[in-house]
Parts: structure tokens; C-alpha cells; sequence
């Protein structure tokens, strides 16, 4: 018995050092190129000054995010997005989801393709094309125009409301495609013989849907709300390349804010790095308050 | 197994350490005899247009020396140099960047010793006076000053006829003429007067430095919105061009640049730089003709000249450094010859003084029927008034966007600058 212990203890050592040895890449990798960035990064958001010259101010970068107008407009603006964006496009996605999972419809490949392509199409390419569609004399506002729904052309850009309507639809556009594959993949595993018992049992469509659908996909629900909301927090290439955060500030989101502040007004990289940490405190408390909503326990 | 776990700490710290350090700045004064350069710009039109010229020149002379012209678009630019500079290493930076002068002193003073001082290189007297300002930081000369900015009213000949004006109406006038011009023109023609980005406030850069004003006081730090009598009437102008009616709206560049080639605007107010975009449209040759910039009417120092966006060549303190100075000392800093080439292949008006006159300045361009449109564009470029730039051009004019669009919708103009000198104030510490 005496013997025996230190020999499993030497095995399992040596176990765990392989175990060790097969993650030990992975692991320095992380921490050189996650961990130490994410650090830096906090350290340098309790710095201020310009370019290289920086030195430490304690927390007035944080103090003066609650009095920066600017920051301010560029979170309400985020938050418009979010609120209209993220609720229409996943019920948008749902409804599709449901709509291609029917087993009767024709061209299912081809519907679903078309419906996915935009998340694959390039953001800088998409977000010219959209600049140009809803350009004041663009192909939206002629199309409109010939079908007599408006008089005079929107000011798809440069009107404060439209601007935000615009890259409203710009992004579920591209988003929603995305989503929709999660829910499809979601739906096929719904059992169908539970649809075949709520039909006998006399549920309409609709009531299946409401009762079965999304009961059944509330985790998919959950995680592509958080993911969208991730993802609608940290918006950048569409306002940057449509409305460049304009008129005004109206469509500024909070990463243009941080890329403005480091690279287009007096490379002030401290602060910069204090919004993007305002931007994870944001996320955890969004992501917690959606969990909660959802009433997941993990 | 105890020795591997030790080794892959150590390495492991090693690797982590290499990433952290800061050590790696590049030797300063050395120059390794590496001849080859590079040089980053923007504009294929007109910067690396004028590169080319300037390297071909100078390659003549000196065969063992390559010079690479690499093109990127300004902010690609402003990015890539940030990013370089702060991480410390010159690796992957060029010898020669071309820097707009709004930018310039924010460079200068956030990365001192990153730049090469050309005080002893080329004679700063020689150059633009106002361009002095943004190029140089305590008393060093640091830029060899380029791209003038010099602004001027190009305009429609035809539609300004078809309105019942002609050219030497709209010579040396100040702005409530122009509106004037602008609503007959509108009227006559249904062409708007010019056009406009409500995100970019150039015209309104214009017209301060006409009349010796800017966002910020001497010193370049503190802001200057508040009762700067300059800024007022300038914005009190600018309101004036939409209420008249005669602004087209665009959203971007490529916008902009279809609003006059498209033949949609009777007139674009802005930097000599546009001059290559504006010939670009051959059917509308001979219809076109430029003028001084017109000046602010109540503000008794405003002048019929301006600068906007103008540039300046810089070289980075890292390897090759003397060879990148000396091919800006040879080219763009002192040789009147590459001048005349620049002018009469391109159109280009720099601000080397020596170089503002010559045979290519007596050329007639028949785009602009027959005018002597560069010689011209060389006389405003010595009134130009120096101003100081300072570090927040930019950080101001987003303040200022926000601020000019509640103007434009009814707030008090008085309140206007209020407010932003406020938020500037509080912005910019």
C-alpha cells in the first residue's frame, strides 16, 4: 500500500504534464495575444495625453465619460439601434426559419442561400452599395418616387432620422440571415412527432408556433439576442462607411467614437481605451439582464 | 518532467516579455547606407503624380538610390503612422510621409524624436509663410511644406452668362455677393450655387483662415468659438447659403466630386488640389474659370485668399533618414525646375516661394478659357494669412458639426458657439 500511492500520484503528474504540454501552446498563445492585450488595455485606461506621451491620471478618463456629450450621444444612438434592431431582426428570422422549415416548399436550397449570402458578403463592400441605394438620388428614394409612395426624395443620409433608419436596415439586412441559420438548425431538432400531436390535439399553426416553436428554441432566442446585442455594441464598419457617424453626430455609434478618438482627432488613447471598457461593462450587464429575462440559471 | 515544465515557464515568460517590451526604438542618428526609401501619400492625382515626377528627377542623379512610392488613402495613413509610432518601432513605417497640416502639429507633439529635423536641410524662409506654422514645433524645423491648399472659386462660366454675370463679377467678392450671384443663378438656371457635406466643414475652415482666424488661439490648445467674431460671421454666412437655397446636398467624396462634373453646381469654393478632379470632365472644357476666394463682408481683416487641406512631406528618424532628407531637400525643397514640371503635367501649385514663377505660370490653360489660371493661384498663395492649427481641428469640427446642425434648424447662433466652446472646453484637456 505504502508503495502504491506515490506511483498513481507520479502517474497522474505525469498525465497531467502531457495534458499540460498538448495545451501549453494554446494556452501562451491566449494569454500573449488575449490576456496581455486586454490588460495593456485596462492599464492604458487610466492614462491620458496625446500619442506616445502618456502618463497616469486615475480615474478621470471614467469621470469624464459621464460628462462627454459626445460619448453620450454615441451610447443613446447605439441604444436606438439596439432596441429597434435587435427585436425586429430576430422575430424577422424567426418567421423565415419557420417559413423554409416547411417540408411542402419548393427551392428550399435556393431560398435559404439567398437569405444567408448577405452575413458573407464583404461589410466595407455592402455598406458602399447601401450608401449609394439610398443616396438622395439613389436607386430606393427613384423607386419610390415612380411608385408615388413619396413626393420628394428622403434624405436617406444626411437627415438625422433616416440616416438612422438607414443603418437600421442596413444591418438587419445583414444580420438577419445569419440568425436564421441558427434557428433553422434549432427547428430541425424540434421532434415533429410533438407537431403531429399538438395537430390532433387540434392547435392551429399559430398556436403551435407560440406554444411548441418557441418555447422549444428559447436557448437559440437567448443566444442570438446576446450575440446581437455584442455585435450592435460594438458597430462600426456600417456607420463608418455610410454616414461616417453623420448628420451631426446622429448616427455615431461608440466604437466609431473610440476609432475618432484614436485616429481622427488628437490620438487620445488612454480615453479611447476607457470607452471600449465602457463597452465591456455594457455588455456584461446587458448579457446578465438578457440571462435573467430568459430565466436560465447557468 | 520537472525540467520541461521549468523550460516551458520559461519560455512561456520569455515569449510573454518579448511582447511587453518597449525597448525596441529604432537608433536615431545612424543611417545604415541603406538606399532604398519609401514614401507613403495619397492622392493618385496629385501627390503621387508629383512623387513621380519628383523621383524620376532625382533617380537620374543619383542611380544607386531607390525610391519606392507607395499609395494609401489619408486615414490609412493617419492609422498606420499612429499605430507604428506608439508601438515604438519604425518597422514597417516609410522614410517619407506626407502629413495634412491640420495633423501635423497632433504628430509632432504626441511622438517627439520620431521625426527627422530638417531645420539644417532646407530653408524654411523659402517656403509659404503661413505654411511654416503646422510644419514646425519648438523652433525645429520639421516639414518641407508641399501642397499649398491655396483655395479659389472655380465657377461656371455658362450658367453664370445664362444668369447674366460675368467673370469679373465674381472677382475678389465677398460672401453676401456670392449669395446674391447664387440665387440668380438658381433662378435662371435651376442649377444650385455649390455644393456641400454637412459633415465637412472646409468652407468654414476657409473662410476663418481668410480672415486670419481659427478654432483655437495662438497657443493651438485653447479654443477659440466663443466671441471669435470670425467664426460668427462665418457661421452667420454658411446659414445664409442653405435659407438663399442654392446648395446641393452630397454625402461623401465621390458625391462631391459628381455634383460638378455632372454639371449639377455653378461653382466649387475650395483647395487648388481640386483642379485635376475638375479637368477630369473633358466635355465641360472652356466653360469653366477660376476666381479669388470670396471673403467674409463684416470682418475688415478677411482677405480673397485661403488655404484648405494643405500637405507637407515629413521623414521618420529610422533607418535611411539622411537619404530620405536629402531627396526632399533635392526635390521638394528647393528645385524650381521640378516645380515648372509639376505645374505644367499636373497642375500642381506648391508653396516653395522660388518656385512661383516661371515660364509654367505664363501657360494659358484653355480648361479655363485661356486663363492663366496658375499664376493666379501663386499670387494667393503669398496672402494667405498664417494661422496656427493647433492639435484639435478635427476634434473640434465634430463639436462644431453638431452644433452648426441645430443652428441650421433655428438655435441662436450666439448659443451656438456657447455650447461649444463649452464642450470643447470640457473635451479638450
Amino acid at each position: 500500500m505504502k508503495t502504491a500511492a506515490p506511483k498513481i500520484t507520479t502517474t497522474r503528474l505525469k498525465a497531467g504534464m502531457t495534458g499540460w504540454l498538448f495545451i501549453s501552446i494554446a494556452v501562451i498563445m491566449i494569454a500573449a495575444f488575449y490576456f496581455y492585450p486586454m490588460i495593456q488595455a485596462l492599464i492604458l485606461s487610466f492614462k491620458t495625453g496625446t500619442g506616445s506621451n502618456l502618463s497616469f491620471n486615475g480615474i478621470d478618463n471614467y469621470k469624464r465619460l459621464f460628462t462627454d456629450k459626445m460619448f453620450i450621444t454615441a451610447v443613446k444612438n447605439t441604444f436606438i439601434y439596439l432596441i429597434f434592431q435587435v427585436p425586429l431582426m430576430v422575430i424577422l428570422a424567426l418567421f423565415i426559419s419557420v417559413l423554409l422549415n416547411d417540408k411542402n416548399l419548393k427551392f428550399k436550397g435556393f431560398f435559404r442561400t439567398a437569405i444567408f449570402l448577405p452575413c458573407i458578403t464583404s461589410l466595407v463592400a455592402y455598406s458602399v452599395v447601401f450608401k449609394y441605394l439610398f443616396s438622395s438620388d439613389g436607386l430606393v428614394n427613384s423607386l419610390l418616387l415612380n411608385l408615388h409612395v413619396i413626393g420628394t426624395p428622403i434624405q436617406w443620409i444626411t437627415d438625422p432620422f433616416w440616416a438612422k433608419v438607414t443603418i437600421i436596415i442596413a444591418i438587419t439586412w445583414r444580420w438577419t440571415g445569419y440568425n436564421m441559420i441558427f434557428y433553422l438548425s434549432g427547428l430541425q431538432n424540434i421532434d415533429n412527432s410533438i407537431y403531429e400531436a399538438a395537430r390532433i390535439d387540434g392547435a392551429s399553426p399559430i398556436r403551435q408556433f407560440f406554444s411548441i416553436t418557441v418555447p422549444l428554441l428559447k436557448p437559440i432566442i437567448l443566444f442570438t439576442s446576446i450575440t446581437s446585442t455584442i455585435g450592435t455594441l460594438q458597430l462600426f464598419d456600417e456607420i463608418m462607411n455610410i454616414t461616417k457617424g453623420g448628420p451631426g453626430n446622429a448616427t455615431s455609434s461608440i466604437s466609431q467614437y473610440i476609432y475618432n478618438l484614436s485616429f481622427k482627432y488628437s490620438s487620445d488613447f488612454g480615453y479611447a481605451a476607457t470607452v471600449s471598457y465602457s463597452i465591456v461593462i455594457m455588455i456584461i450587464i446587458l448579457s446578465i439582464i438578457q440571462f435573467k429575462v430568459a430565466g436560465e440559471k447557468k | 518532467m520537472k525540467k520541461m515544465t521549468f523550460l516551458l515557464l520559461i519560455a512561456s515568460l520569455i515569449l510573454l516579455s518579448a511582447c511587453s517590451s518597449n525597448s525596441e526604438k529604432v537608433a536615431t542618428t545612424t543611417d545604415s547606407g541603406k538606399k532604398e526609401i519609401t514614401v507613403w501619400a495619397w492622392d493618385p492625382n496629385f501627390n503621387i503624380a508629383a512623387l513621380k515626377l519628383a523621383k524620376d528627377r532625382y533617380v537620374a542623379k543619383h542611380p544607386d538610390v531607390t525610391v519606392n512610392i507607395v499609395e494609401y488613402a489619408q486615414n490609412d495613413i493617419v492609422q498606420k503612422m499612429n499605430a507604428g509610432l506608439n508601438s515604438g518601432s519604425t518597422k514597417g513605417l516609410p522614410n517619407v510621409v506626407l502629413i495634412e497640416d491640420y495633423r501635423a502639429q497632433n504628430f509632432l507633439q504626441a511622438y517627439p524624436d520620431s521625426f527627422h529635423d530638417m531645420s539644417s536641410t532646407i530653408k524654411a524662409s523659402d517656403f509659404a509663410d503661413y505654411k511654416i506654422g503646422p510644419t514646425s514645433y519648438n523652433g525645429k524645423q520639421y516639414g518641407v511644406p508641399f501642397d499649398s491648399g491655396v483655395m479659389g472659386l472655380y465657377v461656371r462660366t455658362d450658367y453664370l452668362e445664362q444668369a447674366g454675370y460675368k467673370v469679373a463679377d465674381l472677382t475678389n467678392i465677398d460672401w453676401d455677393k456670392f449669395i446674391e450671384i447664387g440665387k440668380a443663378v438658381k433662378q435662371k438656371t435651376g442649377k444650385e450655387m455649390l455644393t456641400q457635406d454637412p459633415n465637412d466643414l472646409g468652407l468654414i475652415r476657409g473662410m476663418i483662415q481668410a480672415a486670419g482666424s481659427w478654432y483655437l488661439k495662438e497657443d493651438g490648445k485653447t479654443p477659440n468659438l466663443a466671441g471669435n467674431p470670425a467664426l460668427k460671421e462665418a457661421l452667420l454666412t454658411y446659414k445664409s447659403l442653405f435659407d438663399a437655397n442654392i446648395v446641393k446636398m452630397n454625402a461623401d467624396w465621390s458625391q462631391f466630386l459628381a455634383a460638378f462634373n455632372s454639371g449639377a453646381v455653378a461653382s466649387v469654393p475650395t483647395g487648388n488640389w481640386i483642379t485635376p478632379s475638375i479637368k477630369a470632365e473633358a466635355s465641360q472644357s472652356g466653360k469653366w474659370a477660376v476666381v479669388p476666394f470670396p471673403k467674409l463682408k463684416n470682418i475688415p481683416e478677411s482677405v480673397n485668399a485661403s488655404s484648405l487641406g494643405g500637405s507637407s512631406w515629413y521623414v521618420l528618424n529610422s533607418d535611411g533618414q539622411d537619404t530620405a532628407a536629402d531627396f526632399l531637400k533635392e526635390t521638394f525643397g528647393t528645385d524650381p525646375e521640378l516645380y515648372q514640371d509639376m505645374l505644367s503635367k499636373i497642375g500642381i501649385v506648391g508653396s516653395l516661394n522660388a518656385a512661383s514663377s516661371g515660364k509654367a505660370y505664363d501657360v494659358e490653360d484653355p480648361y479655363f478659357g485661356g486663363d492663366k489660371v496658375y499664376k493666379k493661384f501663386a499670387e494667393w498663395t503669398k496672402q494667405v494669412p498664417k494661422v496656427n492649427y493647433g492639435l484639435h481641428t478635427y476634434a473640434i469640427e465634430d463639436i462644431m458639426t453638431v452644433e452648426i446642425q441645430n443652428y441650421l434648424n433655428g438655435k441662436d447662433v450666439d448659443a451656438v458657439l456657447k455650447d461649444a466652446q463649452g464642450q470643447a472646453e470640457a473635451q479638450l484637456k
